[in-house]
């Protein structure tokens, strides 16, 4: 027995690393990869009319269907498809902005700092569904608050969930509300690093605070900014949630989002064909993203060892 | 580590229900599913009859899940891949034709057929109440068990203040909604905004003359002259007087939860929602609430039904004794005892006749006739949609008429898009012709 | 000079306090809703706290726990709650291996194909599980864990996020250490055990509060992947809540089983806020 240990031993050590990556890699490809190729395999098939029909290839139809702005699918897509754009854009657009004046903010010797970063950050720990049920009771039709706050002003009563030009706001805000501590922290972070002895130098030239700011400052955040783009706008293609119970993506699609009408759509083992084709669509802009993401931050960061 | 785990999961899986199964060879279990969406201590009461169920019918074990939303619960039994999870469901009797493409429901006709008076037991039932639980061909796929319809609530203080009569048309539903409505106070609210404006509107295309559905499920009638007119009146509620409107309510419609919410608060003098809302109405309202029939058309009232059936699910892998035991607990929940009780415990219209003649549901409707009114209200009802690819052809009526309510659609407009909507359902429906 | 200083910091500190008032008034309000009578909605005038004529107590303004009873009655919350927990640890513990194993392969081993397995599962980084809805579903169901706990947690297991960062971690340990338990007779797992992982704690508190956090709020998936309430968590319970709306929403009950289900993270949130503003900034910055 004992003779054989040390090519046992051998082996073993050669066989070691990939033991020992083979759970993730193994669980990456099960509930990641394989995932990905059925989802592009079965988007172009269409499921039979009964349970025991075969699904029928229809090679590209599928997208075609979507894209086709008469069909019952493709009429609704296009709408979805630019609200989501929209939501993440805006979600963006005003959510890192004060996501930084929070960070400079809460970056000062100041009193209370505990219950302020309590107040912008706590939104960051609730559930999604938990924060939108609470917005659901501030816009309310005629029982919620902010339209009750807005009579007692004197002000008219707004249908933040019902009327079409105002339901992606809502939803928007809602996404805001809980997103921007969790962008504040990466400011904060970003703050710290920056050393003080740069400002004291800038101070000795007679900056003032704003001067500072703009011309310090933001350029030295630069990359924490690029990077808080992309990851917020990848991130507000997958928050939604809140729709479940603000508006379930009504009326008529207004305020309704990609992802959501995904998990609408799962329901009828009919579309599963084009429900496999969205989430093609949806994860191919994703991927777009990320990957750009990877090729700014992550390129050499593998061969400093 | 995964093969572990996979393997930790196969002997989980098929140790446990051998080892069930061995503790208690002879006992049939069934799951059974409630989505019923209506407050509290609703789960406790159907808990209750099962128990009661359990308890008569030693050898089967009825287990019941509370699983919350219909189409949810809906959409886990016929997506894609799926065996029925599930022995006996409450489901919305609208997804008749969904169940039986999917080749997941046994049709309650083959019990019917195997008692001794079928005929008795089928006539117990209100006719309406049956008319979602047949295919076109007659047979009957589901049993009525927790059934609404679209009934007019009123504040009943306020029109005896005022010495206005019920409204029985809509007509006269405006007239009383405009005299009715005051800064703080809406007239009217119809619940067509957000979700699912479809129910509603069922009730006033039936009023107007052509309801959206009848007894072929491959024929739908979305863009017929009456489901124009029922649009424009829903909208026109909604609508300004300066725009042409009548002004009796929010635009786009009042929200389904919060419909009656503002009513008890006395901010709306009345409302149209489900006859299920009706305890919770009666139980918290500071003022004496009125139930009428719902005035949908220029004619006299309409009102479309609703709520949940009880099916029996099987792929075929059930024996007979499963399946009879399945009908028997269907038989028991649909029986007049615990409709009787379920009537008044709910506020759902109970199916069967001779439950009105039992406690406590009899001496209920002597202290609140107003339940007698939604029973009643059964003569004017049509069917509730149901149809091929009832999913997707739903989800087209739903979001074209949220289109036209929520003013995104220009009544001008609202022809073509119907039009438009009418030829999606074709394109849905031609294959099943 | 300083007065103007002052001046700014003034400014500031308005500005602190006005948009720490704006972002913490949906849950002051949602607290306030949740001591409400329900029979005193808000009303204009009367928004802050239930005031009306109370004839039997003779009171102006009163509060009441009664809306947290009523939620309380409409859900097995504690079974939810367990649930919620289990899951939590379930997928923390299993996170923990895998990343651990694979995060020290790829910090401290050469090996054939590396960077092309470390691409692979970075994969899991540029597609989120949770797009991958309908698949997965699918994927549960052939397992034979759809509505069960086990399908909440298993695509979860392996963490890319987590590999990257204990590898960042682990490259950071001299490997002195490492060779010195291997002369002593260590094999591999003990040297993770007693070396590297004791020497990582603080990485693992940071995984683990990101972990928690993401897990205790999903909804999106456990609504899909699980029918049967014992094994819900709390997420979706909140969601049945939210249906029960169908005969009158009763938005004092709805405020008070929001806040039972969100209390416990923002309670932790609060016992160990540094920790966790740490914890979600290291989710980012590699």
């Amino acid at each position: 027995m004992s003779e054989h240990l040390p090519e046992k031993t051998r082996n073993w050590s050669v066989l070691t690393p990939y033991l020992l990556v083979a759970p993730t890699v193994i669980l990456v490809f099960l509930f990641t990869v394989y995932p990905s190729f059925q989802t592009i395999y079965q988007s172009l098939f269409q499921p039979g009319l009964s349970r025991s029909d075969p699904p029928i290839f229809v090679g590209l139809q599928n997208y075609v269907d979507l894209f086709d702005s008469t069909h019952f699918l493709g009429s609704r897509l296009m709408l979805i498809f630019r609200n989501t754009l929209v939501f993440a854009g805006a979600t963006v657009a005003i959510s890192l902005p004060i996501a930084l004046v929070m960070a400079l903010l809460v970056n000062r010797r100041v009193r209370g700092l505990a219950l302020w970063r309590f107040s912008f950050f706590y939104p960051t720990v609730l559930p999604l569904i938990g924060a939108a049920s609470i917005w659901a009771f501030l816009y309310a039709d005629t029982v919620g608050l902010i339209n009750t706050v807005l009579r007692s002003l004197g002000l008219p009563s707004v249908n933040w969930t019902g009327d079409p030009n105002v339901v992606l706001l809502s939803v928007t805000v809602v996404n805001i509300w809980k997103q921007t501590g969790f962008y504040m922290i990466f400011y904060l972070a970003g703050l710290q690093s920056i050393p003080r002895d740069i400002y004291e130098a800038a101070a000795l030239d007679g900056a003032g605070y704003f001067q500072q700011l703009f011309r310090l400052t933001l350029p030295l955040l630069r990359r924490t900014t690029l990077f808080l783009l992309i990851v917020s706008f990848t991130y507000a293609f997958q928050t939604v949630e809140h729709l479940q119970v603000l508006n379930q993506g009504n009326p008529a699609d207004r305020g309704n989002l990609l992802l959501y009408f995904v998990f609408q759509l799962i329901g009828s083992r009919r579309n599963l064909g084009y429900v496999n084709a969205i989430t093609v669509i949806l994860v191919g802009l994703l991927l777009i993203f990320t990957i750009s993401n990877f090729l700014i931050f992550e390129r050499g960061g593998d061969d400093d060892q | 580590m995964m093969r572990r785990t996979l393997l930790m999961l196969v002997v989980l899986v098929c140790v446990l229900p051998v080892a069930i199964g061995i503790s208690a060879q002879d006992d049939i279990t069934l799951d059974f599913y409630f989505p019923t969406a209506v407050d509290g201590p609703i789960v406790s009461t159907i808990e209750g009859y099962v128990a009661q169920f359990n308890e008569a019918n030693p050898g089967i074990t009825v287990v019941p899940s509370y699983t919350g939303s219909y189409t949810q619960t809906r959409d886990t039994i016929v997506a894609e891949g799926m065996e029925p999870i599930v022995d006996v469901a409450v489901m919305l009797s609208t997804d008749l034709y969904s169940f039986i493409q999917e080749e997941t429901i046994v049709p309650a006709q083959s019990f019917i057929d195997t008692m001794d008076d079928p005929a008795a037991f089928v006539d117990d039932f209100f006719p309406a109440m049956l008319l979602n639980s047949r295919d076109a061909d007659g047979t009957i796929w589901s049993i009525p068990f927790q059934r609404s319809s679209v009934a007019l609530y009123y504040n009943a203080d306020l029109f005896e203040a005022e010495g206005i009569a019920v409204p029985t048309n809509t007509e006269e539903l405006i007239a009383a909604a405009q005299a009715l409505q005051t800064e703080d106070r809406a007239g009217l609210l119809i619940p067509v905004a957000g979700g699912f404006p479809t129910w509603m509107y069922q009730a006033f295309a039936a009023g107007f003359g052509q309801p959206l559905t009848a007894e072929d499920p491959s024929v739908v009638n979305f863009n017929s002259e009456a489901s124009l007119d029922a649009v424009t009146f829903l909208t026109l509620v909604g609508t300004s007087a300066e725009d042409g409107g009548y002004g009796v309510g929010p635009a786009g419609g009042s929200a389904w939860g919060e419909t009656p919410t503002a009513f008890l608060a006395g901010q709306a003098a009345m409302i149209y929602h489900t006859s299920g809302s009706l305890s919770n109405l009666l139980n918290n309202a500071d003022f004496t609430v009125g139930v009428a029939f719902a005035p949908s058309g220029p004619e006299g009232p309409a009102t479309v039904l609703g709520g949940g059936n009880m099916y029996i699910f099987d792929d075929g892998s059930k024996t007979q004794e499963e399946l009879d035991a399945a009908w028997a607990f269907v038989e028991f929940m649909s029986s007049p005892e615990i409709q009787s009780d379920w009537g008044v415990a709910s506020g759902y219209v109970a199916a069967r006749q001779s439950a009105w003649d039992m406690e406590p549901l009899a001496s209920r409707v002597e202290e609140f006739p107003q339940y007698g009114v939604t029973r009643d209200q059964l003569d004017v009802a049509v069917m509730e949609f149901s149809s091929y690819d009832s999913i997707n052809i739903d989800g087209i009526v739903n979001s074209t008429l949220s289109g036209i309510l929520s003013g995104e659609v220009p009544l001008e407009e609202a022809q073509a898009t119907l039009d438009t909507a009418q030829a999606q359902i074709d394109g849905l429906l031609d294959a099943y012709r | 000079m300083t007065s103007e200083r002052n001046r700014w910091s003034i400014v500031a500190d308005v500005l602190t306090g006005l948009l720490a008032l704006i972002w913490l008034l949906p849950l002051i309000f949602t607290i306030l809703m949740s001591l409400r009578p329900s029979n005193v909605p808000i009303t204009v005038g009367n928004i802050f706290i239930g005031c009306g004529p109370f004839e039997e107590l003779d009171v102006l303004c009163r509060f009441t726990l009664d809306n947290y009873y009523e939620a309380w009655l409409v859900a097995p919350w504690l079974q939810h709650l367990l649930t919620s927990v289990l899951v939590v640890i379930g997928v923390l513990g299993v996170q923990m291996i895998t990343m651990t194993l694979a995060g020290y392969a790829f910090a401290k081993l050469r090996f054939r194909g590396r960077g092309l397995l470390l691409g692979f599962i970075l994969l899991q980084l540029m597609i989120p599980t949770g797009v991958l809805l309908v698949q997965n579903l699918t994927l549960v169901r052939e397992l034979g864990v759809f509505d069960t706990r086990w399908a909440l947690m298993m695509p979860y297991w392996g963490t890319a996020f987590g590999v990257l960062l204990i590898r960042q971690t682990f490259r950071g340990v001299p490997t002195d250490l490492e060779e010195a338990a291997r002369i002593d007779g260590a094999n591999t797992l003990q040297i993770l055990a007693r070396v590297y992982v004791p020497l990582s704690l603080p990485t693992y508190v940071a995984f683990a509060l990101v972990s928690i956090s993401a897990r205790w709020n999903e909804f999106l998936w456990p609504f899909i992947a699980t029918r049967t309430a014992e094994v819900r968590p709390l997420t979706v319970a909140l969601n049945q809540l939210y249906q029960t709306t169908e005969v009158g929403a009763q938005y004092g009950e709805l405020m008070a089983g929001t806040l039972l289900v969100i209390a416990p993270l923002v309670v932790l949130f609060l016992l160990f806020q540094r920790r966790f503003i740490e914890s979600f900034a290291s989710s980012g910055i590699k």
